[in-house]
């Protein structure tokens, strides 16, 4: 990646921050609604991106055990739990 | 934030070098945004789907900037100071301790914590990253670097689910990355966007 697809990044990262606080009005209720499902469905698309190879190839068993891991930890609803949960799959996949 | 800056400053500094993986926490300072960045492209994103990711995972801060502007009460350009200082994280401690406090008081409140608590954050993502690029005794975590990233990104979908619908939708955009991972490997680095944005629309309930 060049510096400047860096820095065009950043300039949209600020201008997505600085435009409701400066200049747009309040999003629509239905707009709002769509955009607050965003987040929850790109993170566990990006989940599913970093964990398959192309052609959809597994990962080793260590990294598949991290991911079960941290699914079934998932219910807490907190990162610590879930990075633990990834820990200990983590673990046992190693004696696969 | 500085764990988690330590992590990052871990996985970027082989993909993105020293001084662009530093560049990247001064510049952009939004973990989700740089640990979506740094997976992208280590599994061979170009500029296009870095550009879009990032526009369609921003989309997020119109809602949390709009609920707090009706907050403030300084002018542009204090307001566009106190922008990059936007992240989930502080626009929580900015609305909790604005809603703490006297109505006279509410815009001062918000401002002020927004600041602080983003000043304070800021600087621990900073820390974090340096400590993770200069290696901090991290060599386990490269070790480990492969299953970092599905491990994060299902902790913030998590974190995100704040409805049941939410984790429906979490499971399709999954099933549908997979999905094109397996039949359109071209567009694997393109699917996050594609299926995050597919997902969202359908539907009226919150």
């Amino acid at each position: 990646m060049s510096a400047l697809t860096l820095v065009t990044i950043a300039l949209i990262t600020y201008a997505s921050r600085a435009a409701a606080v400066v200049l747009l009005p309040r999003p629509s209720a239905r707009f709002e609604t769509v955009l607050s499902r965003i987040p929850v469905a790109i993170f566990a698309s990006l989940a599913t991106a970093t964990l398959l190879g192309a052609g959809g190839a597994l990962p080793a068993p260590p990294v598949l055990g991290a991911a079960a891991g941290a699914l079934l930890a998932s219910p807490a609803r907190s990162l610590l739990p879930v990075l633990i949960g990834g820990a200990i799959g983590y673990a046992a996949g190693l004696f696969f | 934030m500085a764990v988690f800056g330590t992590l990052y400053g871990a996985a970027a500094r082989h993909v993105l070098g020293v001084p662009l993986t530093l560049l990247s926490s001064v510049l952009v300072y939004s973990g989700a945004l740089q640990f979506a960045m740094v997976a992208m492209l280590g599994a061979g994103a170009a500029t296009l789907p870095l550009l879009l990711i990032a526009g369609v995972l921003n989309l997020r801060h119109l809602v949390l900037g709009a609920a707090l502007r009706s907050r403030f009460e300084s002018g542009p350009l204090r307001r566009a100071a106190l922008a990059f200082f936007l992240v989930d994280e502080t626009f929580g401690f900015a609305v909790a301790a604005g809603t703490a406090v006297e109505p006279a008081a509410v815009g001062r409140t918000t401002e002020r914590t927004l600041l602080v608590a983003g000043l304070h954050l800021y600087v621990a993502w900073l820390v974090g990253t340096l400590v993770g690029v200069l290696g901090g005794g991290l060599t386990a975590v490269e070790g480990v670097a492969g299953a970092i990233f599905p491990v994060l990104f299902i902790g913030l979908a998590s974190l995100a689910a704040t409805r049941r619908s939410h984790v429906v939708r979490a499971v399709a955009a999954a099933a549908l990355t997979a999905a094109v991972a397996v039949w359109l490997p071209g567009l694997r680095m393109l699917a996050p966007v594609i299926a995050g944005v597919l997902v969202a629309l359908p539907g009226r309930e919150p």
